[in-house]
């Protein structure tokens, strides 16, 4: 696992994905700090979090796309299936480079936190619940969209598709208002959004946490599902 | 050693592969033949654990490939018929990747990189990113890659398919090299190529094994005979008609009168020179020459293969 780790790391950094995702995650936050924060003269770091959390829905797929489609469009799945690594290995070793790169832009938006904490009031527990929700925010939408890269030929098939799959997960919100009751509770459970709500008010929710988790476990053992069953076929 | 147990493999409602049978002695240098279609990258593919069979097993030093994939994978090298490359990627970069995929140790990579790359040629290119490399040498990164991590084993696809005919003889000088030191199963259209490489051919038509052996078996078990005797056709001929285990008599140019040339095509297993001696003494013919005729690797699988051909 640490060997495709590694190898996926580098791939971010030998090819522009890494540079654009990060260059434009930073840049687009940048603008969201500039109009929350700077323009108006605000201290709120939660407000700032929950709208970069939109970025994760436009940005992942550019994180996730040539993760899993892009080795079975090439054939170079063959060299990896053929080697003593397991289909967990596998997929958990691509998973945990995108993660690397997703935590290493979240550690570069600190340096928001770091100028409301110079120049205004920052309280630190709730800025890191706040970043604990973006955080896992992130990795839950990097899970899907791996699945999602999974389940395509090639990169630019699984960034379309992982684009919309994101695009629902946020529709469901909206649906989920004018729904009918019983409807709107399902979709509001399941929303990666509203689910992650108690982290904006501050508050550290376990179910919220557990729910992160849940949806990071499923769709990476779904991956390794898929994988395992493109096999027998 | 690899065998395929009754290894059956199905896409969909279409069989690749039929209950193949087969095994590959350790150090043993196995030709995979076939016409397009045949299965040979199925079966390839069988051995090296890419995807498991239908029904039947693949076993790799007894191991179960299913049960025990790891220990399996670990014993095997595999060049498939594209080789499987990260572009931009430099050669050395790409095979520390594989070295740390198959579990070299972290500080042995470096000495076993170089030693890859020595044995494969590789050492102009090392720095270059492959996909800037030439398809020879991209095949040669792809048999270094095979390389990684020593395996006893190495399966290689169609290692010369595309490869301009300088390209082709450095190919098979490694490949030669490698059958020294590993057991080497390679896939080929090429029949020469087997003929000049391979200690055993196995033969795929349609999915199914037709024939396994060494080159000489395979060779050897030869029906015809190439017989001159002295002596006139016309009185010879017929006698060599009738005689018992002979389905044909094909008579050949001699040039020299007075001396009767032909090959005979016998029943499978028939002994027939015992009989044939006392026949031509009885006529006073005395033998110039009999001697068995060798089946080119050739026309044996032309025979084997002669069926329909695979869609």
């Amino acid at each position: 696992m640490t060997a495709i780790w590694r190898r996926e790391l580098q791939a971010y950094f030998f090819t522009p994905v890494g540079y654009v995702y990060m260059g434009v995650f930073i840049a687009l936050s940048s603008i969201l700090f500039h109009l929350q924060i700077l323009q108006q003269r605000s201290s709120d770091i939660l407000t700032l979090i929950s709208l970069m959390s939109y970025l994760w829905m436009l940005l992942c797929p550019v994180l996730t796309m040539r993760l899993m489609a892009e080795d079975r469009q090439k054939r170079t799945d063959q060299l990896l299936l053929t080697s003593p690594v397991s289909l967990a290995g596998l997929v958990g070793g691509k998973y945990l480079a995108a993660v690397t790169v997703l935590l290493a832009t979240v550690l570069a938006t600190t340096v928001y936190a770091l100028v409301i904490a110079a120049y205004g009031a920052l309280w630190p527990g709730e800025a890191a619940t706040g970043y604990l929700g973006f955080v896992l925010q992130g990795c839950a939408f990097v899970a899907v969209d791996l699945l999602v890269s999974t389940l395509c030929r090639g990169p630019v098939t699984a960034a379309v598709a992982a684009l919309g799959v994101n695009f629902s997960l946020w529709m469901m919100d909206l649906v989920a208002d004018t729904a009918p009751g019983w409807l709107s509770g399902v979709l509001s459970f399941l929303s990666l959004y509203s689910r992650n709500e108690p982290f904006l008010m501050g508050q550290l929710s376990f179910a919220s946490v557990l729910y992160d988790l849940t949806v990071i476990g499923a769709s990476l053992a779904l991956a390794i599902h898929v994988l395992d069953r493109r096999r027998w076929r | 050693m690899i065998e395929l147990c009754q290894a059956t493999k199905r896409y969909g409602p279409k069989e690749a592969l039929h209950a193949v049978d087969l095994r590959i002695p350790e150090g043993c240098v196995l030709g995979l033949l076939g016409v397009n279609g045949a299965g040979k990258t199925t079966a390839l593919n069988l051995m090296t654990g890419y995807f498991p069979p239908t029904s039947g097993s693949v076993r790799v030093d007894g191991m179960d490939m299913l049960t025990q994939p790891r220990a399996c994978k670990r014993r095997i090298g595999y060049l498939p018929e594209q080789p499987p490359l990260y572009d931009e990627m430099s050669v050395a970069g790409f095979l520390t990747f594989v070295s740390r995929l198959r579990e070299v140790k972290d500080r042995d990579i470096p000495g076993h990189v170089k030693d890859i790359c020595g044995l494969c040629g590789l050492e102009e290119v090392a720095g270059r990113p492959v996909g800037k490399l030439s398809k020879g040498y991209r095949q040669r990164v792809g048999i270094a890659s095979a390389l990684c991590g020593d395996p006893p084993t190495l399966i290689l696809d169609e290692p010369t398919v595309g490869l301009d005919p300088r390209q082709v003889v450095e190919i098979r000088s490694l490949i030669r090299t490698l059958g020294e030191t590993h057991t080497v199963v390679f896939s080929s259209h090429l029949l020469p190529e087997v003929q000049q490489l391979c200690t055993r051919v196995a033969i795929l038509h349609q999915g199914r094994l037709v024939r396994e052996g060494s080159l000489e078996e395979l060779q050897g078990g030869s029906r015809r005979l190439r017989l001159e005797a002295l002596g006139a056709p016309e009185k010879l001929l017929p006698a060599l008609r009738g005689l018992p285990g002979v389905q044909r008599v094909l008579p050949q140019e001699t040039g020299e009168a007075g001396v009767t040339a032909v090959l005979l095509e016998c029943e499978e297993k028939a002994e027939i020179s015992e009989a044939l001696f006392r026949l031509l003494c009885a006529l006073d013919a005395p033998i110039r020459l009999l001697a068995p005729e060798r089946d080119s690797l050739e026309e044996i699988f032309l025979r084997l293969t002669a069926g329909k051909e695979a869609p």
